[in-house]
């Protein structure tokens, strides 16, 4: 793996995330920026996929279960040439392909609309398990919030994928302690989660989910196993922007609770052209 | 119209507060919604009947359940199509058939989450709850009648469905006590008469004024109970203006339009001019927008009568 390169495209789907939402005013930037290496690493170095032809047949899948954080990935696909960057600023205009939540219909390169929480990954699953009863290879990621992970559905399909010895499934959870209203811990914990997934068959790790080079060899690891893959990321909501980071009110930022992002995007853009 | 503006998720937190305070019954649920339900007053003043469950809207609906048959009333409330579709089943077999006394409030109804696209939107909400027997819906459409809809909705004893939708709610009626089951008469007139639900009679009554410079004369009925409908009222409108109207945030179709088209079909046919969203998936945008996209704004709701008139 190109190393500087994936930690390049995460810093630029950090920008562009930013920028859109702050641009139009609103949107959820904590869990955005929380999974946006993650992100870079599938899109950068691991998933299989063809700009220009959406529907490739060979493709990978991502499925983000966590729909709320559309702009980040709406960030990698114009980045990866899905469509063009400029188009990120249209969200949520009428008529935009980019709605806040990801979007079947709308959007070239998303596979699956989410935004009620827990259903995107079991909706994952059905694309795992279709594809590996026709004995195809194409690998299906999805990705899942902490918050989230409260919601029965997400432990129903924890529970079928081992059992129906899907592989070519991998779920990532954006272990980022934070929901909407405080910290997971508060509200209703997950406990272990890594040992959780492993107790109900799933190979599962913990990586440090804003180091590139983990996640990358977490997937491959769990690519090399025979079972679905649990990695648990850990993570800081709205990783990036020092003052949002792991604190409340982050979840989701309207109007003037945007202050201070254009000193955050020039860092931002600094830091990134040191990078070249 | 200028009306006096209130923030309806305080109105609703604070008026159960004051309500639960007095007694000893009532337990708030929260599925990751509570603060943003504008119960920050409540949550603060009585930690000790405040149960944050995290996000699990099914569990929510069966905890409520089990609490109320031993004795609470438990209060939850969380964007609408959360605490309707997702966890339906339950609302029919937990709260319906069991005549359970919980109160469920579906909040950021019609286009309110505009920017949070259409798997938040509430466009089906109370569609949904109607289609289980006995299960009280309110739909209050100003300040007042919220404030009065809450303290009615928390006397009576059984499931309640109510819903909720924008975040500046105007007072357009004088404050008296709400009776579930009971129409309102809001103006008569001889042309047509305009039935309204829920927040969007703010833009009903404009529609009203601009219909009224233009010559018609118009009887407007509010219906801020949707379940039981009060069948009498719109019978009496159906014989004495012969033609109907009506108008609300979310499909015509299972909607009030339906409601009020299986009524008179029976009763009294006349024909019906739904008012509403329409059938079909409408993707993120401005509120505004959206309203203007389905016809309910006071110009389209006064032209689309005035085309039903001619
Ligand atoms: C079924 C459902 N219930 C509630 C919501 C409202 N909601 C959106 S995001 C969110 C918090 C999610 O927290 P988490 O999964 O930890 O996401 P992240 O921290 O990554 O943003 C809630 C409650 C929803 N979208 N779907
Ligand atoms: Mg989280």
């Amino acid at each position: 793996m190109n190393v500087n390169e994936v930690k390049k495209l995460a810093l630029d789907i950090r920008i562009e995330a930013l920028n859109m939402m702050s641009k139009h005013g609103f949107g959820h930037v904590g869990g955005s920026l929380s999974i946006a290496d993650a992100i870079a690493v599938l899109y950068g170095e691991q998933m299989k996929y063809d700009p220009q032809n959406p529907k490739w047949e060979a493709r990978d899948y991502l499925v983000l279960s966590k729909g709320h954080c559309g702009p980040a990935l709406y960030s990698a696909l114009a980045i990866k040439g899905f469509f063009p960057r400029e188009e990120l600023l249209t969200i949520n205009e009428i008529g935009t392909r980019l709605p806040s939540h990801a979007d079947k219909n709308l959007t070239p390169g998303i596979d699956m609309t989410t935004g009620s929480l827990g259903q995107g990954v079991s909706c994952a699953l059905g694309m795992a398990l279709a594809l590996k009863i026709q004995g195809k290879d194409n690998m299906v990621y999805s990705i899942i919030g902490d918050g989230e992970a409260q919601e029965g559905q997400v432990w129903e399909t924890l529970l079928i994928a081992p059992n129906k010895g899907v592989k070519n499934f991998i779920v990532m959870l954006d272990n980022n302690k934070q929901q909407l209203d405080d910290f997971v811990e508060k509200i209703s914990p997950l406990g272990d989660v890594r040992k959780k997934a492993e107790d109900f068959g799933w190979h599962a790790v913990t990586v440090d989910g804003h180091d590139v080079e983990a996640i990358n060899a977490a997937i491959e690891e769990c690519k090399a196993s025979d079972k679905p893959g649990f990695i648990n990321l850990e993570t800081v909501k709205g990783k990036g922007w020092p003052a949002k980071e792991g604190v409340n009110g982050n979840h989701a930022l309207r109007g003037p609770a945007f202050e201070g992002v254009e000193e955050v995007l020039e860092n931002m853009r600094k830091e990134l052209a040191a990078m070249n | 119209m200028s009306y006096e503006m209130f923030d309806a998720k305080k109105l609703l937190g604070d008026t159960v507060y004051e309500v639960a305070k007095e007694r000893n019954d009532i337990v708030l649920l929260s599925t990751d919604s509570a603060p943003r339900s504008g119960f920050t007053t409540f949550i603060e003043k009585m930690p000790e009947a405040y149960y944050e469950l995290g996000i699990m809207e099914q569990a929510a609906i069966g905890v409520g359940a089990g609490m109320a048959v031993a004795g609470k009333v438990p209060v939850w409330c969380g964007p609408a199509p959360f605490c309707t579709a997702r966890p339906f089943e339950f609302f029919k077999v937990d709260l319906g058939y069991m005549h359970q006394n919980m109160k469920v409030i579906g909040r950021n109804c019609g286009f309110n989450y505009a920017d949070l696209g259409p798997t938040h939107y509430g466009l089906e909400d109370y569609g949904l709850v109607r289609m289980i027997p006995d299960v009280v819906i309110l739909a209050p459409q100003d300040a007042s009648e919220l404030k009065g809809a809450i303290k009615a909705m928390l006397d009576y004893v059984g499931p309640v469905y109510l819903r909720l939708s924008t975040a500046k709610l105007p007072k357009i009626f004088e404050e008296k006590p709400f009776e579930i089951g009971k129409g309102n008469l809001i103006e008569d007139g001889e042309d047509v008469t305009i039935l309204t639900t829920g927040e969007i009679t703010v833009n009903t009554l404009a529609a009203v004024e601009l219909l009224k410079a233009k010559g018609v004369s118009v009887r407007v009925v509010g219906l801020p109970t949707i379940s039981p409908i009060d069948t009498d009222i719109i019978v009496e409108s159906a014989k004495k203006t012969g033609r109907l109207v009506t108008v609300e945030e979310h499909f015509t179709v299972g909607g009030l339009g339906t409601i009020v088209e299986e009524i008179t079909a029976e009763n009294c046919p006349v024909k019906v001019k739904k008012i509403g969203v329409p059938f079909t998936y409408i993707s993120a945008g401005p509120y505004d927008d959206m309203i203007q996209y389905c016809g309910l704004d006071p110009e389209s709701i006064c032209n689309s009568v005035m085309e039903f008139l001619k």
